[in-house]
């Protein structure tokens, strides 16, 4: 039986510290809200509907003639490409010489409940794609897409080859009955018919659910400690709360486009297939003929790479590249990991084709 | 004919549900033809038109009980399943840390092990498809609740002389249906420009 004898005095000395460190806590940390996730320069150059398109002011002088287009996901918002000046995705590229846009697909209301798969692909990021080739005056442009976004931008990339130079697909969102995913699971066993028609957008709250039970008591409880624990290291603080401040938003999913998601990509498994379509049109992924790049993480619990790399398999391009990183699905775009490993790699492969 | 009412010896909640639902509708359907030559001066005022859709009230707030009960049940198994879990993971972090913790690094050991044992065993849990089923079947009941709240405020929207739901989603796919196509043409305009400028 524990007595007073047998207890070390570092755990009450852990236990008062780790008190002071919550009481002190506001003094060393900002609030969420007072963090401002616009790190690197840029200007809206259009708007559609609640959608923008982002241009990032280049850093050093532009090095390749093809620009890059970034379709950020339909899950939070595109922040966490640009989360902090020395883990920023954006920022990255534009060292690089890289000319960069991002797709933001903006906060829909109850409004846009309509809006779907036909509106994104061959509406917003068509009309972003014909945007970028008439300012650069170029044929053809480099897309890349991450998570959902990706999902979007393979939908694109195969119905408008032409405007594609070379994709890049992150952790893309592809073959749903091989997901291993909690995610995956959920989905398949929602009835998401009953849900678009009653409550009509797919609300945030519901997302944080789901969220909530992925790595439960890593993300839960541990996380937290940690947090507190380490206040008075600056740099560790300011990365976890700009972090926590992104997982915090998330915008609603129009309902029409998360009922086709749903349906077509985790429960009918359509698009691996070759069987979706997007506006009537047929997704055939032999289409993509152009350079690609495949980058998933082992370590990824929110899309499995048995999800993402069936793509790299079943499009038609002859000079195709697969990468797989020891990281998770946001150690991918947003660490140190990725300024080291995952940027230097995906930037030599579209410089030289750029 | 036997009449619903004679046929009442409920046994199950659902012929209690019905049983009450039937004297429900009858009483409100007898009083509304009863009332309804005298009230036929005030039949443009508010309270005419909720006194006729009072009985659709009465009718979802009688569905919301039966939803409930399928709600509870799928909520019951919820925990369940999760008390379930929680019990075997505590057992496995006793068996593989049986004393209590010394010092510092002893706790912190514990801590690991516990995190990743229950992580392991509610990510298993989570992805099991008797979780999957009775969550989606949790979530649906929800949405039902949701929709009888939807239907009843549906009522009183019309009682007030105010678009419903239904009407104002209408407008919603109308408004989108017409700007698909303004889209759609201002994009081939901008195509068609730039293949002209060549």
């Amino acid at each position: 039986m524990l007595n007073e004898s047998t207890i070390d005095p570092k755990i009450i000395e852990e236990i008062l510290k780790f008190s002071k460190n919550v009481i002190e806590a506001p003094k060393f940390a900002s609030a969420p809200d007072e963090i401002n996730l616009e790190v690197t320069p840029h200007k809206v150059v259009q708007q559609i509907d609640k959608t923008r398109l982002l241009y990032y002011k280049p850093i050093i002088e532009t090095k390749h003639k093809t620009p890059l287009l970034i379709s950020y996901a339909l899950i939070n918002r595109y922040h966490i490409l640009d989360i902090h000046p020395e883990k920023s995705w954006v920022r990255n590229l534009l060292e690089q010489g890289f000319e960069v846009y991002m797709l933001d697909w903006g906060t829909p209301t109850s409004m846009d409940k309509y809006l779907d798969f036909d509106d994104y692909v061959n509406g917003y990021l068509d009309s972003s794609v014909e945007y970028i080739k008439n300012q650069s005056s170029i044929e053809k442009i480099s897309l890349q897409g991450y998570c959902t976004g990706a999902t979007i931008a393979t939908a694109y990339t195969a119905l408008h080859p032409e405007n594609v130079k070379n994709y890049i697909a992150t952790a893309p969102v592809i073959d749903g009955w091989k997901d291993t995913t909690v995610m995956s699971n959920l989905a398949k066993h929602m009835d998401v018919d009953k849900m678009v028609d009653i409550i009509g957008n797919m609300p945030p709250e519901f997302m944080y659910y789901c969220f909530s039970v992925l790595k439960p008591f890593e993300q839960g409880i541990e996380k937290y400690i940690k947090f507190f624990k380490n206040i008075d290291d600056k740099k560790y603080v300011d990365t976890f709360l700009r972090v926590e401040k992104w997982l915090g938003d998330t915008p609603p999913i129009p309902g029409e486009l998360f009922k086709q998601w749903i349906k077509d990509i985790y429960q009918k498994n359509l698009l691996i297939q070759n069987k979706m379509y997007v506006g009537g049109e047929l997704i055939d992924l032999k289409r993509i003929n152009m350079s690609m790049f495949t980058q998933v993480a082992v370590g990824d619990h929110l899309v499995s790479p048995e999800c993402s790399m069936p793509l790299h398999y079943a499009v038609g391009s002859n000079d195709k590249t697969l990468k797989i990183y020891p990281t998770g699905h946001v150690g991918m775009i947003a660490s140190s990991f990725s300024q080291k490993k995952v940027l230097p790699e995906m930037g030599k492969w579209l410089a030289e084709r750029s | 004919m036997q009449s619903k009412s004679s046929k009442n010896s409920a046994e199950s909640p659902n012929d209690i549900t019905e049983y009450y639902k039937h004297v429900s509708l009858f009483w409100t359907d007898i009083m509304h033809l009863m009332s309804s030559k005298p009230q036929a001066l005030t039949s443009i005022g508010p309270m005419r038109s909720f006194a006729a859709n009072s009985k659709k009230i009465s009718v979802e707030l009688i569905e919301i009980n039966e939803t409930l009960l399928g709600f509870n049940q799928y909520l019951t198994e919820y925990y369940k399943q999760l008390a379930d879990v929680w019990g075997i993971a505590q057992k496995k972090v006793n068996l593989k840390s049986p004393e209590i913790p010394q010092d510092v690094e002893h706790i912190e050991a514990v801590k690991r092990v516990w995190i990743d044992i229950f992580d392991n065993d509610f990510t298993e849990l989570f992805d099991s498809k008797k979780f999957g089923e009775n969550y989606g079947n949790l979530v649906s009941k929800e949405l039902e609740l949701t929709k009888h709240w939807n239907n009843i405020t549906n009522v009183i929207l019309q009682s007030a002389n105010l678009p419903n739901k239904e009407e104002v989603d209408e407008v919603y796919k109308e408004i989108h249906s017409l700007k698909k196509r303004v889209s759609k043409l201002e994009l081939e305009l901008t195509k068609e420009k730039r293949k002209n400028a060549k």
